[in-house]
């Protein structure tokens, strides 16, 4: 039983969900046995179930670690192992919309603390705090792979954000407040703008990254 | 610090240089788009002409003098030859597309811009190794990535170039899409491995190496996504043709992603081998805001940085850069200008490796966290002058003496910017007065 995982690790005493809430519906249950057929151990399908879990739950406690190893026949010290090495595995509830500004390599010296502080004095939170409306969590960094359109940042692992200004961060927080994800952005070449016009991709429109909302609607 | 100059560019006619690896394509992502431009006929060429024996591609590829793309530079060609004969058991491709080393973000263009040159190059790899499944490891930071290549992917099943019986050849590969959830070290290949099985990704001890054991414990290739998206270019144009672009010695092109202070970053193709010179003042529109050029890390946040008076004439390739005292890394530039301050700067560097050491070596979990707190301690204006020898004593105890390389790639940011730097770091020192580890020593 979920309750007992808590307490036995003494790492989550209170579990978030109950049991009625912990289940798996169909669709994602067969999504589950699709990912353990991409791999010759059931063990490889752990990383994706996580990710399933993390979309639909919006963190991982122990109650939810313990569902997904359930779920695809695996211990459950070993998910735990797993998810809590990754940064992206949230191992405690954040903000709706986690923002991950980038202040890495690149993004340090093109103002990406720059944006970081406007963000912490706009929302009146530090990087690592998550704001009282439950909104909005701040977290610097490591590099995302964007150097060039830097400064950058992630929402909630999932869209990029790219050559931040503050103007460009306070459309991107008052689209948020209302519920609106920005439409993917693809960069483009600096190449492409001499010899195409940057004309290179006509349908980053139909991209769609969240198949389940970043935090489920089901619990609130 | 006098380094001589060297020469000159070994990228040839490069203004009027015809992209392969992103050519003008509009809309090249698409499958039906890439077909109507010669898209997998390399792959129908290996399968179907008597000529392309799984050795015959493995040579070529050897051949053609491609070196992996993802850092180390090794030969791709032979790295695929190490590959035990085959047998009943199964065997592994990991295509790396963890793409974390700072500064570095052309593989995800190439994955957005011409996913199927990347699988193709992933299925004709398969065939020269005869391997049937294929992980295609994506960090998992490219969410939205993973989700437009998985879309590609599944057309080019339906259309029978990938999965069961490709194209009625009877050879068979599964192209499996991995993401990650966010960790440095698992661009480390073994790291990979570990990864991929579910486990932490703890780098393993090498030997044995990947081609012995690998993902599970089988044999296993790995090569990066931008070395794997050469492999059909070489099989259609020849190897021949491949080795004579750019540096002899480090040819073919290459995905320059240059970022930092130039008024047009991002990531342009060309042939290795170009100039520094010609990249930062040419290509990227030169310098933002007409500033003086302090540095350039030619290749990620691992390979040592160069001052401006280090880099003329020298070229982007692994001769021409180690000579200058750096490396080619993963082509990722990063451009500083002299409003940087570089003790804040490689403060931050620091921070990255101590975030992402994976804990397994005390050189390495130890010495990440000292490195941060030193240079810390410097950037505060609390270090004293004999830190920069204790800075340099800590890399010396990490370098070469640790599971994988993230120790090392740690240690030299550290070692060289304090080295090529030395005036800056001096200068945010407190004076001492009497020679270090004597007991008079006081600081003013
Ligand atoms: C700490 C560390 C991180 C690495 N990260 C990456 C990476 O993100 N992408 C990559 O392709 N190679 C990375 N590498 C290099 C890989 O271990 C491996 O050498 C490479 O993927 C081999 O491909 P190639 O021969 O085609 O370059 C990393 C190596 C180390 C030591
Ligand atoms: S060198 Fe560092 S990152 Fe590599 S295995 Fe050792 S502790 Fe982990
Ligand atoms: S340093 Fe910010 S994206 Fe690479």
């Amino acid at each position: 039983m979920a309750t007992n995982n808590g307490a036995q690790f003494n790492r989550h005493p209170e579990p978030t969900f109950s049991s009625d809430q912990l289940v798996f519906t169909s669709d994602e249950k067969s999504a589950m046995q699709g990912y353990l057929e991409m791999y010759p151990e059931p063990e490889g399908a752990i990383m994706r179930g996580l990710w399933l879990a993390q979309e639909k739950f919006g963190f991982l406690p122990p109650e939810v670690i313990r569902l997904v190893a359930d779920e695809l026949g695996i211990p459950y010290a070993r998910a735990y192992g797993v998810a809590t090495f990754y940064t992206q595995y949230f191992k405690q509830k954040k903000g709706t919309y986690v923002l991950d500004v980038c202040t890495c390599f690149s993004c340090q010296v093109c103002g990406g603390y720059d944006i970081l502080h406007y963000l912490e004095d706009k929302l009146g939170i530090k990087a690592g705090e998550t704001s009282e409306d439950g909104l909005f969590t701040i977290q610097e960094a490591e590099c995302l792979g964007a150097c060039g359109s830097a400064p950058m940042l992630q929402i909630t692992n999932g869209r990029y954000v790219h050559n931040l200004t503050e103007s460009k961060v306070d459309s991107l927080v008052s689209d948020l407040k209302d519920g609106k994800m920005p439409a993917f952005e693809s960069v483009t070449l600096p190449q492409d703008e001499t010899e195409m016009g940057g004309n290179r991709r006509d349908d980053v429109e139909s991209l769609e990254y969240y198949k389940t909302p970043p935090v489920a609607e089901t619990f609130e | 610090m006098e380094v001589a100059k060297q020469g000159t560019s070994k990228a040839g006619n490069w203004r009027d240089y015809e992209r392969v690896l992103l050519p003008k394509v509009k809309n090249l992502h698409k499958l039906e788009v890439y077909e109507e431009n010669g898209g997998y006929q390399a792959l129908k060429a290996v399968l179907t002409e008597e000529k392309w024996t799984p050795k015959a591609v493995t040579d070529e590829v050897k051949a053609s003098g491609l070196r992996g793309r993802g850092g180390a530079g090794f030969n791709a060609g032979l790295k695929w030859s190490f590959m035990p004969p085959v047998d009943d058991k199964p065997r592994y491709l990991c295509c790396n597309g963890d793409e974390s080393e700072p500064g570095t973000f052309k593989d995800r263009q190439l994955l957005e811009y011409n996913p199927h040159l990347v699988i193709e190059g992933i299925l004709i790899a398969c065939y020269a190794m005869s391997i049937t499944t294929c992980y295609l490891y994506i960090r998992g930071e490219f969410a939205d990535w993973i989700t437009h290549i998985e879309h590609e992917l599944e057309k080019a099943y339906a259309k029978g170039y990938v999965g069961k019986n490709i194209m009625g050849t009877g050879f068979s590969t599964d192209v499996v899409i991995h993401k990650g959830a966010g960790a440095y070290i698992c661009g480390e290949e073994t790291s990979l491995m570990n990864s991929l099985e579910g486990k932490r990704a703890y780098p393993r001890i090498k030997p044995p190496f990947p081609a012995q054991k690998g993902c599970w414990n089988y044999p296993t290739t790995i090569n990066n996504v931008e070395t794997l998206a050469c492999a059909p270019l070489i099989i259609n144009k020849g190897a021949e043709w491949y080795s004579a672009i750019g540096a002899p010695t480090h040819p073919g092109p290459v995905l320059y992603g240059i970022s930092g202070h130039v008024n047009r970053p991002g990531v342009y193709e060309f042939p290795t081998g170009m100039l520094i010179t010609d990249l930062i003042n040419e290509v990227a529109g030169g310098m933002r805001g007409g500033k003086k050029l302090k540095a350039v890390i030619p290749g990620g946040s691992s390979t040592p940085p160069l001052r401006a008076d280090m880099i003329d004439g020298v070229t982007m390739d692994a001769d021409s850069l180690r000579t200058a005292g750096s490396m080619m890394g993963t082509g990722g530039m990063l451009v500083l200008d002299e409003t940087v301050d570089m003790v804040t700067w490689l403060k931050r560097v620091s921070h990255f490796y101590h975030h992402e050491s994976c804990g397994q070596c005390t050189p390495c979990r130890e010495g990440t966290g000292w490195l941060e707190d030193i240079v810390g301690r410097i950037d505060r204006g609390e270090g004293n002058v004999r830190d920069l020898d204790l800075l340099a004593d800590l890399c010396t105890q990490m370098e070469g003496r640790t599971v994988c390389a993230l120790a090392d790639a740690a240690a030299w940011p550290v070692r060289y910017t304090i080295e090529r730097f030395r005036d800056e770091f001096v200068a945010k020192c407190k004076p001492t007065l009497t020679p270090a580890g004597s007991p008079l020593t006081v600081d003013a």
